[in-house]
């Protein structure tokens, strides 16, 4: 009896240590010294195949191919807009008077923003094409065939059983590793070159935190960000050890005059890390570039734009924090088959000597979204918590009223 | 997500016609945003759209989603909340024109979508638009420009509401008082506008999932 509980210790003991030895040459000291195994390019590669595989087989079940109707409402989603101009619309009968017909087109427009609208979608996880084989996106797929169905529940399997224990040992480790190690790297300067140059500002559109990990593994940033609490906060702290960061409270208006000071000091000090920046102030979905805030922009200075676009057939890397805490998202992300993100630095921008905060702000934004494939929004990203300013409600009404009275002056009252 | 229930059958009753189950799904999905997740909608939800925030009848839209008339509920007034099948009702007035429509259909159809434009003129229920209500409509949607007095907007009314006295009951005498528009009236004045190819949203097409990358 003894002898087999013995011989059992010995195995488990044994099974732990091969686990710590390919966890620590697999993982731990490629990353350190930044050496591809490949691995990851090879699991990539064939969860493309099979998504390739089960994409076929729902196809197969459903028996109807209707691609390009698809692709359509993916990417302009339920409704077919009504794009007249009001000019068009209204005038069509004449000039200067009003019509009961005017009511019928601005309840038509109505009806559209309530069946759907441009902004809000930005802010929920973006609708895939096809079946990813995670059990959280889509309609119920599963049971289009049973080998679909099988394929799923290994998947399940592996990504519960395999994976997350192996990508939480991972967390575990690094974060400890992090609080450990900038407590003693923060005495020591750093000094690496990287693409931004120092005294420059990196522009770049926002989707996860993760933006920051994909970017900081390729060169280091001074951060600009909203301070948080919890997990996030303690990651936040350690990294204020070793290089200077800018955190401040978003609702906070004398927080952001503060900011913008000592951005302006920090790029001035040619020696210091370029500072990286997400001008949208919030995270967007991946399907579109909305608004960039004009702050970073006049504070002069070589703007370097990054684009990054994540892959959503691995997983979904958007963060919709006012649905889900860090810690939900966190570990939907570790659930997900991969993050796969592809990132495009840009060539350096200079604001011109005529052109305003706004417009160069717009270009940036532009140059962005085409490298990255995304469209462009002139919205606001801070829609996803606050309402429309009036200012804007205006500007609809006092074009239609310029339409009706004719410049200024009124007809007398035509009816048509 | 995996979550969204079932739409309950009853509901494809409502929509007889040229929606799919689909489109009720992504019509349920968007309910479900502007609820936040509860089965019911108020007139706070609507405030969430930043798109709305643009209409300058904003007001009269969302009002028209509670008025009980338009839900086809018998009493009279205005609903505190609605369900996802009083949205769809509403949706409907909406829905487009579909090519095997017989006359009898498209009149109904017409009129249908007139009655619902009708209900947002006639904003005390009385079945009646008068001369103030036609005024308030006016004022609404020319309320943004800061050089329009109201006095302008009084005349367009007026003039307006002259135009639909004399198509509606021909020559008045000088002591005839012109009460309102009623809804016969009000058909009257909209014959010649194409209101079944201009008041809908068109929804899109789209029946299977599939799609090859």
């Amino acid at each position: 009896m003894e002898e087999n509980r013995g011989g059992h210790g010995l195995t488990e003991g044994r099974i732990l240590s091969i686990w710590m030895i390919s966890f620590v040459a697999l993982v731990l000291l490629p990353s350190v010294f930044r050496v591809s195994l490949g691995i990851s390019h090879f699991y990539v590669k064939i969860l493309i195949k099979i998504l390739e595989w089960a994409t076929l087989q729902i196809e197969e079940g459903v028996k109807q191919q209707k691609a390009m109707a698809l692709e359509n409402l993916i990417s302009t989603g339920i409704i077919q807009r009504d794009e007249t101009p009001m000019e068009e619309e209204v005038v069509g009968r004449c000039q200067g008077c009003f019509s009961l017909a005017d009511v019928m087109y601005f309840s038509k427009k109505g009806c559209e923003a309530v069946a759907e609208d441009e902004v809000t979608r930005r802010f929920s996880s973006e609708e895939l094409l096809s079946w990813n084989l995670l059990s959280r996106t889509n309609a119920n797929l599963h049971h289009v065939s049973w080998k679909l169905a099988a394929v799923w529940v290994t998947g399940i399997l592996i990504r519960y059983c395999l994976l997350l224990p192996f990508r939480i040992c991972l967390s575990v480790f690094s974060i400890l590793l992090l609080v450990l190690a900038t407590t003693v790297v923060g005495q020591i300067p750093n000094g690496r070159e990287n693409k931004p140059q120092r005294g420059s500002i990196c522009v770049a559109n926002h989707t996860s935190p993760l933006d920051v990990l994909i970017l900081a593994s390729d060169g280091c940033y001074s951060l600009v960000g909203q301070v948080h609490g919890g997990l996030m906060g303690l990651i936040q702290k350690s990294c204020m050890q070793t290089s200077q960061h800018v955190l401040f409270e978003r609702s906070e208006m004398k927080d952001r005059h503060l900011v913008r000071k000592k951005i302006r000091e920090h790029i001035a000090d040619k020696a210091k890390l370029p500072i990286l920046i997400f001008p949208e102030g919030t995270c967007i979905n991946n399907t579109s570039v909305m608004m960039f805030k004009k702050g970073s922009f006049e504070v002069g200075g070589t703007i370097h734009p990054v684009a990054i676009k994540y892959d959503p057939r691995f997983g979904d890397a958007f963060w919709n924090s006012t649905k889900h805490s860090m810690m939900t998202y966190a570990f939907n992300v570790i659930t997900s088959w991969a993050i796969v993100c592809n990132v495009w630095y840009l060539p350096p921008m200079v604001k011109e000597e005529e052109e305003d905060a706004v417009h160069f702000a717009d270009r940036v934004k532009a140059v962005i979204a085409a490298r990255a494939g995304m469209s462009v929004l002139p919205w606001d990203g801070g829609l996803k918590r606050k309402k429309v300013k009036e200012t804007f409600k205006e500007e609809q009404q006092k074009k239609y009223c310029q339409i009706v009275i004719e410049n200024g002056s009124v007809g007398n009252g035509n009816v048509c | 997500t995996g979550g969204v229930p079932r739409v309950p059958a009853p509901v494809t009753s409502v929509l007889s016609l040229a929606v799919t189950s689909e489109q009720i799904e992504h019509l349920h999905r968007r309910f479900k945003q502007l609820s936040q997740d509860q089965l019911t909608i108020r007139k706070e939800n609507f405030d969430s759209i930043p798109d709305l925030e643009f209409n300058p009848i904003r007001g009269k839209i969302v009002h028209a989603f509670f008025d009980k008339r338009n839900l086809r509920q018998e009493s009279d007034g205005l609903a505190d909340e609605i369900n996802f099948e009083d949205f769809l009702t509403i949706m409907s007035y909406f829905r487009p024109i579909e090519m095997n429509m017989d006359e009898e259909q498209l009149d109904r159809f017409r009129k249908e979508k007139l009655k619902f434009l009708f209900h947002m003129y006639d904003s005390d229920h009385d079945g009646k638009i008068t001369l103030q209500e036609y005024r308030n409509v006016v004022e609404e949607l020319l309320s943004g420009n800061p050089h329009l007095e109201k006095e302008s907007a009084r005349s367009i009314a007026d003039g307006a509401m002259m135009e639909a006295a004399s198509i509606c009951v021909g020559q008045m005498g000088p002591d005839q008082v012109y009460e309102g528009i009623t809804f016969e009236d009000f058909l009257k004045m909209w014959q010649g506008i194409d209101i079944e190819t201009k008041m809908h949203v068109r929804f899109l097409n789209v029946d299977t999932i599939a799609h090859c990358y």
